[in-house]
């Protein structure tokens, strides 16, 4: 039964990250994609056929870079992820920015 | 045996260099049916949402794969002993299967990757995907038997650590896809929500972006993964059979042509199963797409990295479901799962079935090259069978997003009875 406890735990922590990392990003990339239809206006927000489009918003292209910008870092990191543990390496987040260790 | 003769090193073609032969060649038949059987884990959505031309998915996701092979520098040589005892901890060879040039271990080698082999075959002809890691797992366990006995297999480990066929393969198995669907499916949820409002032109375009990436990433953590059990298993072959001394790393060439013979798989791209994962289960929009693809790179990535990897194909079969799920209105097709489940379900036992028919072969003609070179013709002719009946209704790039409902013309209906 150890050994199921064990699984359980791994599973559950798998799921915990996933949700945050797997879940999480391409939310704050649809969030991105939502800030920039808000900055480009026009056409790119549904409205009724009877009102005007709604006008650009230079913010919204700055917050939609931001999330972009935001998930292209974490995809940067599954990459260094992958090619790091080739090496015997692994990200340790111990010092909260993400830093490269040798395997234990 | 090797001699040296004034510098030149000869080798005399005894029988258990034969077999190796047939061993190395086998396991990188198997290395390239695991590439195309499984090009649709990371390429199906892709394909199926227009994100990438079809040739050009199968390009990027082999090229990945290709350079995803040669980053795993890290040896994966105990990969046998999560399921079978025929290595020790160290990944050297069991000393008593050695004897006679190591004919006895490389014929349980030889055997397990001919039942997986015929497994990912069967599964491409019916377009399902099935996990090319159990297959090898399932032959393995299968020759096992045949070859050593009940007790030659690891059934649950010895208890401290998680171990063994129950715990690396059968609980994976059920909870993988489990946990990817759960988050594919909250993440489809929410991204939804989030672009509630947003024109569909303008949403469709970006998403298409976010998933031609994180397929990529599921290409790359493909080749680093799966193409290591394959340079593991050639290596152990080596070792058995005296050509090869280092528990520490492998020969180059091995690494070489494990990487090629994957990313070449992947590059021909098992079509059927991409239609299957990519139409079939699912009618995949965009952003399901890109919920799809992150749920799966970060399950895939966290799950090694916590030293538990899981089944990439289940993993990624789980969050094109759980997609499914979680896009209000969407169109799951459970019989379609079913189908999966009961393949993934009877994957290990099949392919272990067709192992241990393969060691009884092999024995019952002496165990010497001659029981090799019957398993090797047996799977050449599976193979051509096979390849012979799925020419009756092919699946190519041309035809893999048809609709999935929609009756074949009636001038390609295959003859009845044939």
């Amino acid at each position: 039964m150890h050994v199921f406890g064990l699984e359980i735990k791994a599973l559950g922590q798998i799921l915990l990250v996933g949700l945050v990392l797997g879940a999480g990003l391409p939310v704050l990339f649809s969030v991105g994609i939502r800030a920039m239809a808000w900055g480009a206006g026009g056409d790119a927000e549904t409205h009724p056929s009877g009102r005007a489009a709604a006008a650009p918003h230079p913010a919204g292209r700055v917050i939609g870079v931001l999330c972009f910008a935001v998930v292209l870092a974490a995809v940067a990191l599954g990459i260094t992820y992958v090619v790091a543990s080739g090496f015997g390496k692994v990200l340790d987040f111990g010092h909260v920015f993400p830093t490269l260790v040798d395997k234990s | 045996m090797w001699r040296i003769v004034r510098g030149v090193t000869v080798a005399p073609v005894d029988a258990p260099t034969v077999i190796l032969v047939l061993v190395v060649v086998v396991a990188l038949s198997f290395d390239f049916t695991n590439g195309f059987h499984d090009t649709a884990n990371a390429m199906a959505t892709s394909i199926a949402t227009h994100a990438l031309p079809p040739k050009v998915a199968v390009a990027l996701s082999g090229v990945l794969n290709l350079v995803g092979a040669f980053l795993s520098v890290e040896v994966a040589l105990t990969v046998t002993n999560a399921v079978v005892k025929i290595q020790t901890t160290s990944g050297a060879p069991r000393e008593d299967l050695l004897s006679g040039g190591g004919a006895d271990l490389l014929t349980i080698v030889l055997a397990g990757l001919a039942g997986a082999i015929a497994w990912n075959l069967v599964t491409w002809l019916l377009g399902l995907p099935s996990s090319s890691s159990h297959a090898l797992f399932g032959g393995l366990i299968g020759s096992t038997i045949a070859g050593l006995g009940w007790h030659g297999v690891n059934w649950v480990g010895d208890g401290s650590k998680i171990d063994g066929v129950l715990g690396k393969v059968v609980v994976p198995a059920i909870a993988s896809p489990v946990v990817a669907g759960i988050v594919a499916a909250v993440g489809t949820w929410l991204v939804y929500r989030v672009v509630l409002g947003v024109a569909a032109r303008y949403t469709d375009n970006h998403f298409r972006w976010g998933q031609i990436g994180s397929a990529s990433l599921v290409s790359l953590a493909h080749g680093t993964n799966d193409a290591q059990k394959t340079m593991g298993v050639i290596t152990l072959a080596l070792i058995a059979s005296g050509h090869w001394s280092s528990t520490t790393g492998i020969p180059f060439w091995v690494k070489l042509v494990c990487a090629l013979a994957i990313s070449l798989g992947t590059y021909l791209g098992g079509w059927r199963i991409i239609r299957t994962l990519g139409k079939g289960l699912v009618e995949i929009a965009p952003p399901q797409g890109l919920a799809a693809e992150t749920s799966s790179a970060a399950v895939i990535l966290v799950s090694s990295h916590l030293g538990f990897a899981l089944s990439t194909t289940h993993v990624t079969t789980g969050s094109v479901l759980g997609t499914g799920i979680g896009k209000p209105g969407a169109t799951v097709r459970w019989r379609v799962a079913g189908r999966m489940v009961l393949a993934w379900l009877i994957t290990i036992p099949a392919a272990a079935v067709v192992g241990a028919v393969m060691e009884y072969i092999a024995d019952g003609l002496g165990g010497g090259v001659l029981g090799a070179a019957v398993v090797t013709a047996l799977l050449i002719a599976l193979a051509g069978v096979i390849y012979a009946r799925s020419r009756k209704n092919p699946v190519h790039a041309g035809n893999v997003n048809d609709e999935w409902d929609a009756p074949a013309p009636a001038d390609e209906r295959t003859p009845a009875g044939v």
